[in-house]
This record gives C-alpha cells, structure tokens and sequence, in this order.
C-alpha cells in the first residue's frame, strides 16, 4: 500500500488532500513519523524521522496521532481481497505482502495481468493505491515492488533478472545494513553483482555467516517459499561498533534509539510487547543479555526506552568497553483485539 | 546520630511512606528513608522520594545526638510493625550500620550514605493555595479508579484538576470512559495567585496517577485544610505538616469538554443497589476478555444480559420508567461497576442517544457535587 497510513486519512478527511500529512507523535516530546504522505515526502520528512525534524523541514505538516483500528480494518479489507486470489499470502506488516500467485483463483496465467487486476480492484474497493512487483523469487519482488511508487508495478521476467541485477548497488541486498555496506564498498564491492567476484575470505570478514546467503542473493538465487500467516515471535535488532563505546551517554543514546526503532515497528505490526530484553558485548566479547517483562504489553517508545536504560544500568556498559548493543521486544500480543469491539471516546 | 521514638508514633510515619519509596529497586537508595535530626531536638524528619513523587514527615521523638542516615523503608516498617508498643532506640554504629533496638529486641541494618539520597524540593511558600481536604478526598475516590495505569498517551497517566473561580473539578479519562467531578464554592475566597490565571480565570495542572493515590492516602488521614502551592517542575500538598511533593506531569490534558454529549435525549434513572447486583451477578458470564454486559433497554424494563462462547449466559430483568424506542446498548461491566460503587447516591441516571454514542451516567441527587460519567458503548 502507498503511504499506507496517511492515505486511508487523505481518503477519509478530504480536506487533508494534497496536503502535507503525517501519522505519528508529537513533535514535543520525542514523537516520530510513522507515516509520511507523498507530499510531506517532497519536503524530505520520512518515516522513522523525529516529528521535531519533519515540522522543521515542512512546518505546514498536518500531524495526526494514528488510528490503528481504523488502519487495521482497512488492511483486513485488503489481505481479504488477497486471500481471495490465492491462499499463499505472506503479511510483512500491515500494508505489505508477499504473495504467491502461480496458482491463482482467477486462473491467470500471468503474475503481471494478476498484480495488475489486483491493483484496480483495490482502488475500486478502497480508493487506495498499491505498488507492485511481479518477479521469480521474494527478493527480487520486494526490490521491484519499491521501484515505482506510488501506483507502480514493476514486473522482472525470468529473463531480465540477470539485466535487473547489474542494475543494483549492494545496498539493495537482504540483510546488508549501513554497517555491512561501508564495509563491503571499503572491500571494493559498490555493485550487487561484484558480490559474486569478491574473494570469499573477505566478504566473510565483512558480513560474516550471511556470506553463503548473500552471495545467492547477488544470482539473483532466493527459494525461500511464500509462508502464509507467519506468526512473529519476536523482533530485535543489534549493532557492532566500528569501535568500541567508552562513553556512558553514547551508549545510552544508541540504546535509546534501538528500543525506539522496536517501538516504531511494533507500531507498523499493531503488535504490543510484554518483554524488552538488551543485549550488550564487551571488548572482550563476554556478551550479557538482560530482560524486563511487565503486563500489560506496551509498544509505547518512551516506555520501552525507559526499560531499556533500566536494563543497561545491569550492566556494566560505561565502565568496560562495549562492542555490541542490542535490543529486542518479545511475548509480542496483537495491539487491540479489545480495542476493536471497545472503540475510545473521542478525545 | 542517637535516638528514641515511640513505636505507634513511628509506625503511622512509616506506613505513609510504603507507597512512595520505589518497589522496583533500580536506583537503590531510593528503597531508603532519609531520617534527620537536630541534636536535642524534639522530633526527627522522614524524607522518601523515587524521582516522580516524594513525601516528607515529621516524628516525635527523643534526639540524644543529630545526624542523617539512610535505612530501607520497608524492612525499618516491618520491624518496627512487629515491636509492641514501647520506645523503640535507632543508634548508627561506626562501621555504616544502624541498630534499631526495643526492649530486648536487637537489629542491626546496613545503610546507604546520606550524600546519595535526592534532593527533594521544597515549596517556594508563595502562592500557597487552601483547599478543603474532604472535598478533594471525595474528588479523587470518584476520578482515580479511570486513570489508566499505562498508556502511550501520556496525559492519560493522571488526572485533570481545574480551578476555576471558587469551583474545582477533577477529570480523568482512560480513553474509553471519563469521570468528571466538579465542587462549586470549594476555595475559600482570597485565594488567588495558583488558582487564577489572567485570561480565562482557570488554572489546569495534571495530577500524576501515583500522586492521587498517596494524596488520598494522606487526606483520609488529615485537616481540614490542605495548603497546595505549584512550583514550576513541582506540585506542593501539605496536608497536617506532612508534605507530599509531586513532579508535574508535562503533558497536555485533551479537551475533555468537548466529549461529554449534549444530545442525549433517553433517560432512565435505576435504584444503585439493585443495577449494582443485577450488574455483578450477569457479569460472571460475560466474555472474560471483553467483559461485555448488554442492556436491552425497552418499555419499563430494562433486561441485562451476558454470553461468553465458552461458558455461556445469562440476563436479568430490571423494571423502569421508560417510554422510548428500544434500543440495546453495551458496556464494560467493570466500568459500569466502578461508577457504581463511588456513586453515593440512592438512584443513578442514565441518558443517552443510541447504541453508539457516548452514555452519561450520574447519581440523582446532587448536592453541590457534580458528578458526570461519560462511557463509550461497546460495539455490539
């Protein structure tokens, strides 16, 4: 879906069409872009951008706090209208999907003509747009579906994916972070396809166990099936430092913006997490994880960057070196399977 | 530093500061009191804090030598709860450690150094406000309970007290309900500063869930009379020379005027006691998830029914004054129920419009309390 949250607002307001609109928190306080329209986009704000920044950037921006019932009802309506082509349908969020269209209840031979037919009958449906990407594997459907937005579909035949590669810089690899890339382009490696050249040995020591994955990814190799319904268990992400953090603060703040991070995508999942656990390895590579679980489940940022720094004070980050931060949310519950048959006053 | 203090004395202190030293052991010295004394003085000071609120008491007691320690707040409670009623002897010992002695019971406790205990402010003694202590006990037992413990949106955490005029209101809200009380002619006249500002003649301040608790506490024990003053991070209760320090809680209050309905146009008014039964009986069937009760409102009676997939069901009939259309309205029994036991009242009052619209409930009779209950229907 395109700028999924702000347009299910644009369609619903219609005076905030084409104006420049974000869903998220108040840019007092530490609040950020969970979604940005096309044409707050144009001004440079980007979700995941502090709500202070987007305001500074476009200070005409109309800031509405996110209505997750309402964004779920919409992303039912559509995971049905998917459900009904094919059975195999993937949720990444609320607003993305893999779908698995080789059998096809409309018995289409076509992933293009199915993408294609899918995307009127959203808008018709709807009045939402979709960006789509017809391709062999999951990879290469995900780069495709990102090429043109909004309203776009991008189809990769068998026989371009070769074509399509050479076209991609390394970034656009699954797995490969900031941190990965500036090391990967230091080794020399800027296109997706020099990964295929690269001495092992080296792209080891760059990416470590992703190696073998990604050096399948740079064929254009990804087999991975489309699974129906995958429940999420947990989601986290971590960091090494090029070099070690000394500094109490700078921990704090790398932290900080982790939880944040695991916040905003609870946020995108509408789910709620009862536990955030930290993790943090010394120089020495001595690695301590410590966890924090309360009820009921919170996908609040403040509150899970507060727990968060309650769980570093355990640690002795500040007084030894450390290496690596980490922060994960888990005991992940759906964020409002009362909410929806409690609907809030409007407040 | 050397001292004796009664026992009765002691333990009605230390009861009030159970609820305001931190239970989550993070920073550790806030788990601790911070007892001061004069040397030959005639009472020590108790001081307990954890950042958000704090409290600070004075105790009778003999001061043989003055000083400051720090002991942990619910172990010295426990101990001096267990003493029998006599003078009780806290000594610190050289090596760090205090001894709390009675009769022939020893102990000996570790301490934490007095210099890592937090500052906690004190009011500037300027704009010092009085208010009845009766009237904001009552306002708080009506709104605490729809304070939501923890909520992304912040405001929600706590609960809205306007000044206006010589009126105060309290409001809370959890999103889903909001409880509003409101006392004409609580302030003695001649208060000013705190409780007007220039424009609007209103002054707003949110009261931290926390806060409400502890000041409940206190004012259930108390004067006639508080003194409140707002400092510019800090709110400042002295109730009886106990003084409870608040941090503000720096968020905007939504206008909540603007959710109580005005066009509600049905009426039924319901005896407390029997909704209160009828509502707890029928509940022990509603859906444990949702705790969804239903109320079939039609001509002179009023049926109230339950059904949970997995249990089953159940309903109870009530006869009243209505002559409207029939209309089925939902709720969560719990919210209904919360209202209903601070509801001091023989009859309640419910209107609404339809099945979707905000309800408002309220005790019949009202005397120079107002008390408004707006509750969101749940969808059926």
């Amino acid at each position: 879906m395109d700028a999924f949250y702000t347009s299910v607002e644009q369609r619903d307001t219609p005076a905030l069409r084409g104006k420049p609109v974000a869903v998220g928190g108040q840019p007092e306080g530490r609040g950020v872009v969970a979604a940005a329209s096309y044409e707050a986009r144009s001004f440079g704000v980007h979700s995941a951008m502090s709500m202070a920044k987007a305001v500074r950037l476009c200070p005409s921006l109309v800031i509405l706090r996110p209505d997750f019932t309402r964004y779920r009802q919409v992303s039912r309506q559509v995971f049905d209208m998917y459900r009904s082509v094919t059975s195999l349908v993937e949720p990444l969020s609320l607003d993305e999907a893999y779908l698995d269209v080789t059998e096809n209840t409309w018995g289409e031979p076509l992933a293009t003509t199915v993408a294609r037919r899918l995307k009127r009958w959203i808008r018709e449906e709807t009045g939402l747009t979709v960006s789509a990407g017809a391709a062999p594997n999951k990879f290469l459907a995900k780069i495709a579906s990102d090429r043109d937005k909004p309203d776009g579909l991008t189809v990769i035949p068998t026989q371009r994916v070769e074509a399509f590669l050479q076209t991609l810089p390394v970034e656009a690899l699954w797995g490969v972070g900031p941190v990965s890339a500036r090391r990967l382009r230091a080794a020399g490696v800027s296109r997706l396809v020099d990964v295929r050249t690269i001495d092992p040995r080296v792209l080891r020591d760059a990416v470590g166990s992703q190696a073998g994955w990604l050096r399948r990814l740079a064929h254009g190799i990804d087999d991975r099936p489309v699974t129906p319904d995958r429940t999420v268990k947990s989601s986290g992400s971590e960091h090494t430092y090029p070099e070690d953090l000394m500094d109490l603060e700078t921990i704090r703040d790398k932290l900080d913006q982790m939880a944040r991070r695991g916040a905003d995508w609870l946020g995108r999942q509408a789910l709620r997490a009862r536990t955030v656990t930290i993790k943090v390895r010394y120089s020495d590579f001595t690695t301590v994880t410590r966890s924090h679980s309360k009820r009921p489940a919170t996908r609040d940022a403040d509150q899970i960057a507060a727990r968060a720094m309650l769980l570093l004070g355990r640690t002795e980050a500040g007084t030894r070196p450390v290496r690596l931060l980490g922060v994960s949310l888990h005991n992940l519950t759906s964020a409002d399977e009362v909410s929806d048959e409690h609907p809030g006053l409007p407040l | 530093m050397e001292l004796t203090v009664r026992k009765t004395q002691l333990l009605r202190e230390l009861q009030l500061f159970q609820g305001i030293v931190e239970r989550k052991n993070t920073i550790p010295i806030l788990a601790n009191l911070l007892v001061e004394a004069d040397d030959g003085a005639a009472e020590i000071q108790l001081v307990a804090t954890d950042l958000e609120i704090g409290l600070r008491c004075r105790c009778a007691a003999e001061v043989t030598k003055g000083g400051a320690l720090t002991l942990p707040a619910k172990k010295l409670y426990e101990i001096v709860r267990a003493l029998p009623d006599t003078e009780i002897r806290i000594t610190q010992s050289a090596a760090g450690t205090v001894n709390v002695a009675a009769e022939r019971f020893n102990s000996r406790m570790q301490t934490l150094p007095r210099e890592d205990f937090p500052a906690l402010p004190k009011p500037s003694g300027t704009g010092t406000v009085h208010l009845p202590c009766a009237a904001l006990l009552e306002m708080i037992s009506k709104t605490q309970f729809a304070v939501t413990g923890e909520d992304t949106r912040y405001f929600l955490n706590g609960a809205l007290l306007v000044f206006s005029g010589t009126s105060m209101s309290l409001v809370a809200t959890d999103g889903h309900r909001l409880a509003l009380v409101s006392i004409s002619r609580a302030i003695p006249e001649g208060n000013d500063e705190n409780t007007k500002v220039s424009d609007d003649d209103e002054a707003r301040v949110i009261l931290p869930k926390k806060t409400l608790s502890e000041l409940a506490r206190l004012l259930g024990d108390g004067d006639d009379v508080l003194a409140y003053e707002r400092g510019e991070n800090h709110l400042f209760f002295d109730i009886g020379g106990r003084q409870l320090v608040s941090r503000v809680l720096d968020a905007q209050f939504p206008a909540f005027e603007r959710v109580i309905p005005k066009g509600n146009d049905k009426r039924v008014e319901f005896e407390r006691d029997r909704l209160t039964s009828a509502i707890k009986r029928v509940a022990l069937l509603s859906s444990e998830r949702s705790r969804a009760i239903k109320l079939k409102i039609d001509v002179g009676k009023v049926e109230i029914s339950s059904s949970s997939p997995e249990v089953g069901e159940a309903s109870e009939v009530l006869s009243v004054e209505y002559e409207d259309a029939a209309v089925e309205i939902c709720f969560n029994a719990q919210y209904l129920l919360d209202f209903l036991a601070v509801a001091d009242s023989d009859s309640v009052v419910l209107e609404f419009k339809d099945e979707m619209s905000q309800a408002v409930f309220s005790p019949f009779s009202t005397d120079g309390c107002d008390y408004t209950y707006v509750i969101m229907p749940m969808r059926i």
